[in-house]
């Protein structure tokens, strides 16, 4: 069976390609939805996506993924410098989760420099505009798997 | 038209891999890397150069003759990532795209680990996907000025 990924935007991600274009850029949440899923076609995976700006909402979405996907691909926004709340639900879904950022956050304002969910998930891509969620894609779906390794 | 060059360099003790603490850094030699990386270049239709140095010094020598061959970089600083501020200004005068990478996720290491003061001066970063970690930097590299 294909694998599933759960694709999911934090607060104020919905405003893409509407807010501050010069360090998101002008693609909007839905264009970015539609070439990872695109993306997902090609690696014959299925994907579902999901923005929520509440914390609280995207606390029980992560929860309702444990068992249910194979991977989270998840941009926090600004959740990520100081949701332990968040953390905590991707500790508990012990799901496969890669953290992704659109800027390079270390670029950035000093209080983004941290990322408390950082430490439970696989790992962190960012800095590449949308295509880091691809990269985000395919280095969850090609996890532990180093084919040209073999 | 001619093909995208990159540069590859990984830092001290990279040429250790798989020697040492392989449950962090995994089985799998550098050489297994740089093969893996050249197969995924021809793919992308680019080329790649890999290099590997332990000293500092000869990082700085080889990033600052990049822009003459090269059009990105992608670096593995090592242990260096966390404290060369001379690796940083190396970087940043190449003027060239540069991709931070890390084998393991270094932000479920020691805390001397979660900061890297070249990463400001990279393009981005990708870190904690195992030697996976270079082939999608090489992705993101050819990938830039693209989608």
């Amino acid at each position: 069976m294909a694998k599933r990924i759960a694709v999911i935007h934090g607060p104020n991600l919905n405003m893409l390609g509407k807010r501050e274009v010069g360090i998101y850029g002008g693609k909007s949440m839905e264009d970015i939805n539609a070439d990872i899923a695109a993306e997902a076609g090609k690696l014959g995976v299925t994907v579902e996506f999901y923005q929520n700006n509440g914390e609280g909402e995207l606390v029980s979405f992560i929860q309702q993924c444990r068992g249910r996907v194979n991977g989270i691909l998840l941009n926090a926004g600004a959740y990520t410098h100081y949701s332990v709340a968040l953390r905590d639900a991707i500790s508990a879904a012990q799901v496969p989760t890669v953290e992704a950022h659109i800027s390079n956050i270390y670029k950035r304002e000093k209080f983004r420099h941290t990322s408390v969910i950082a430490p439970v998930c696989i790992g962190q891509i960012c800095g590449f505009g949308p295509y880091s969620y691809i990269l985000g894609l395919r280095a969850l779906i090609e996890e532990r798997l180093d084919p040209w390794l073999a | 038209m001619k093909k995208k060059s990159f540069l590859v360099i990984s830092g001290p003790n990279l040429n250790l891999l798989g020697a040492r603490k392989t449950s962090i850094y995994g089985e799998g030699s550098l050489e297994d890397i740089h093969k893996g990386l050249q197969l995924r270049a021809e793919e992308l239709s680019v080329q790649v150069e890999c290099r590997q140095f332990n000293s500092e010094g000869d990082i700085i020598d080889s990033l600052q003759e990049a822009p003459e061959r090269f059009d990105g970089i992608i670096i593995n600083a090592g242990a260096l990532a966390h404290y060369s501020y001379a690796l940083r200004s190396a970087i940043g005068s190449t003027l060239l795209p540069c991709v931070e990478v890390f084998i393991s996720n270094v932000y479920a290491r020691e805390e001397f680990r979660h900061t890297s003061v070249i990463a400001p001066v990279c393009v981005g970063v990708i870190g904690g996907f195992g030697k996976k970690s270079y082939l999608l930097a090489l992705e993101a590299l050819a990938n830039l000025g693209g989608a």
